[in-house]
């Protein structure tokens, strides 16, 4: 028996262990992304009576002359990437605080995490009565501190409903970062920043040079995770504007429930599904190969 | 002590007993309770989804009536939430399903081309006769005409119409106005006069209401939205244009205030109520509540036809509410028996004489028992029989929106009109494969 046998041998073996996580795979992932693909071929609306007709990339071509998808889009990029740099850079000044030892870290640790475990739709309507015009908190808060004079429509404003929803945004998902960002921090070696120290180094250079570099994989993770999800916002914004005033909080999942819901133009919905799926993939794929660089620079110098 | 602590966990034990089995006692219960219906299904129930406050008439008088009149048939009267895109998701997500627990379908006006397209609706041509359907409004019914064929009987109108300072037009001797021009002249007069701080109150946020209003200007400018026949767009033809402009100059010359393109109904009816507006565009339903007894206004207005451009007439834009059938409803003899008594003149008129609602029965307008208690309807038959239609077509929601998001933008000088209804009407056309 040569070695090339015994390794074709062990390959097929492997195969045969890894069939069913692969078939399991292909059913859950491939099925309903080969099935979005092949529906966003065809047209099937009120117009077509439901019925499936094929129609090639039209649907694609109407996407690129469609003003509001395109709108939808860039809300949903500014939305993600504002909050998921202020929930990073909140959610690092949290974890290292959970981290110091303090009395009663373990309560706060667990207050902490509470407002991630809540359900999104509850605090959606929490928060749009927080910044409700007549009866909201924070108009009232603002009015007490005499710093406006009547309430502000911070719903019905494009640019304030834009900030409510970000807001609750971040309150409500900070604290997934904070725990992921703790257990990073827990992993890394008191030894380090003692030696450091002796070293002479400030606070800020240990910071700089120990706590970020070690803490990277945690961050890209974290970063990956609130982009992915925070692309896909549905439930925070359907129910505190429902894209609203006037489309200016309507992000790309919200289009696409329209489209499907109210619409019932299923091709062009599957359309948008593959489109906003691609687009978000390339976005990802930047995203990490820039933040490799950053780690592979960072760890050079 | 021991015997003490074993007592009262014995005593624990059996509390933990009881409770478990007051527990069981509870989910069994409602598991029969819930299994009951598949029990008394010969009981024969028909299932009706509407708002929650819409209900309330409903239940008082028709429905009972009905079920005393039809033993052996109960109407479920199913309260949803209050906002109608919400009812359009719940009945959309039930048809899309297929199984739908709706046999009696109440549908805006502008969902029925829709309903009727996705193949949810039961055709009812066959069951209404031309004298029968010559009855009501000849709008209402063109609105729940889909390809020729009828989906949806007409049960309550609803109309925009134009409110007015009766009493300040007399004072100052000036006729009501018959065209958008006399209209804003009749404001400056009376502006002059320090009489009214605004002219003429629209509702120009981007929602519904926006597309709802436009179609009403646009008919009094000669102009069409989209030709549900032919699925000709209009939307970037000079009648078009000008009817835009004519909004925005209303707005540049102080005629309507500039918080008008925020407005929906309620903001411009509170302005108008305060007494701070000559003119206003709104539904039926802006007249009790401007003749309350605290109304500032109260017996001071009156309603005429929307006006439009000179020498041209306005448009009336028709809403309301209708009953089709459901498809694959198990009992469509049934559920006709009670559209054809819920439509029919007795119980419309005791229906329009409880809640107050604008009937689709011609002849109610002038019926003498619903003119001794809303003396106004036959001025609304008026505006009924200047009825406009939003273009009854299948994709009428996605139109819609198309409409509003470009119509709002030309509003707010985000975009020229001209470039806002290019590209209105280009998706549009792509929109309706033209």
């Amino acid at each position: 028996m040569t070695m090339d046998t015994i390794r074709s041998r062990e390959q097929r073996t492997a195969w045969i262990f890894l069939l069913p996580a692969l078939l399991l795979l292909l059913l859950v992932f491939g099925y309903p992304i080969f099935r979005a693909f092949w529906l966003s071929l065809f047209t099937e609306n009120l117009g077509t009576k439901l019925q499936p007709v094929f129609s090639g990339i039209d649907n694609y071509l109407r996407m690129v002359g469609d003003g509001r998808f395109w709108q939808s889009f860039w809300t949903t990029t500014v939305f993600t990437v504002i909050s998921v740099l202020l929930e990073l850079a909140l959610g690092l000044g949290i974890a290292l605080v959970l981290n110091q030892r303090f009395f009663g870290r373990g309560a706060v640790r667990t207050i902490a995490i509470i407002p991630w475990a809540l359900p999104t739709a509850l605090i959606g309507l929490a928060w749009a009565w927080i910044f409700n015009d007549q009866f909201g908190v924070v108009n009232d808060i603002l009015l007490r501190l005499g710093l406006i004079k009547t309430g502000i429509n911070w719903l019905g404003e494009p640019f304030l409903a834009m900030i409510a929803v970000i807001f609750a945004d971040v309150w409500k998902t900070t604290p997934f970062i904070s725990i992921i960002l703790l257990a990073g921090l827990q992993s890394i070696s008191l030894d380090l920043y003692e030696a450091h120290a002796i070293d002479g180094a400030t606070p800020w250079q240990s910071f700089r040079q120990i706590t970020l570099p070690l803490l990277m994989p945690q961050i890209l993770i974290a970063m990956l995770f609130r982009f992915a999800q925070a692309f896909g916002i549905f439930d925070l914004i359907s129910v505190m504007t429902g894209g609203g005033p006037g489309g200016a909080t309507e992000v790309v999942s919200l289009y696409i429930y329209a489209t499907v819901m109210r619409y019932l133009d299923f091709g062009y919905g599957a359309a948008l599904v593959v489109v906003t799926f691609l687009l978000l993939i390339v976005a990802v794929a930047i995203a990490s190969l820039l933040l490799r660089k950053l780690q592979t620079s960072e760890n050079n110098s | 002590m021991l015997s003490q602590k074993a007592h009262n966990n014995r005593q624990i034990l059996q509390q933990l007993k009881f409770s478990a089995a007051i527990f069981l006692a509870v989910i069994l219960g409602s598991i029969l309770v819930s299994s009951q219906p598949v029990f008394s299904q010969k009981a024969l129930v028909l299932n009706l989804l509407m708002t929650g406050p819409d209900a309330q008439p409903w239940k008082e008088g028709i429905v009972a009536d009905f079920e005393a009149k039809n033993p052996g048939i109960k109407i479920n009267v199913i309260e949803g939430p209050n906002a109608t895109n919400l009812i359009e998701d719940l009945y959309t997500s039930a048809f899309i399903l297929g199984d739908s627990p709706y046999d009696i379908v109440n549908m805006d006006i502008i969902w029925a081309p829709k309903f009727a397209a996705a193949g949810w609706l039961l055709d009812l041509t066959e069951r209404m006769s031309t004298e029968e359907l010559a009855q009501f409004s000849p709008k209402d019914i063109a609105g729940g005409i889909y390809e020729g064929k009828l989906y949806r009987i007409p049960m309550r109108s609803d109309v925009g119409m134009l409110y007015y300072r009766a009493d300040l037009l007399k004072k100052a001797g000036l006729k009501p106005p018959e065209s958008f021009p006399d209209l804003v002249k009749i404001f400056q007069t009376l502006k002059q006069q320090g009489k009214v701080q605004w002219g003429y109150l629209w509702q120009g946020k981007q929602y519904e209401g926006l597309s709802a209003m436009f179609v009403e200007v646009l008919e009094g400018f000669g102009g069409f939205w989209v030709n549900p026949k032919t699925l000709e767009v209009g939307l970037d033809r000079q009648e078009t244009l000008d009817a835009i402009a004519f909004l925005k100059q209303t707005i540049q010359d102080g005629v309507s205030p500039p918080g008008v393109t925020t407005y929906q109904e309620e903001e411009t009816r509170r302005i108008f109520q305060n007494g701070q507006a000559a003119f206003l565009r709104n539904w039926p339903y802006v007249w009790p509540l401007a003749n309350k007894e605290d109304s500032p206004i109260k017996a001071k207005i009156a309603i005429k036809p929307m006006v439009g451009a000179a020498g041209k007439d306005g448009g009336a834009c028709l809403g309301g509410w209708g009953l089709g059938i459901a498809k694959n409803s198990k009992y469509p003899e049934q559920a006709w028996r009670a559209i054809q008594y819920f439509t029919s003149e007795e119980a419309q008129r005791k229906f329009i004489l409880n809640a107050g609602f604008v009937p689709s029965r011609r002849a109610l307008f002038t019926d003498p028992e619903v003119v001794a208690k809303y003396p106004h309807y036959p001025q609304i038959l008026e505006v009924v029989d200047k009825a406009v239609l939003r273009p009854p077509i299948a994709q009428y929601a996605q139109a819609s929106d198309i409409l509003q998001r470009y119509l709002s933008a030309a509003l707010t000088n985000r975009l020229t009109p001209e470039n806002a209804m290019k590209a209105a009407a280009a998706e549009t056309r792509r929109l309706l494969g033209k």
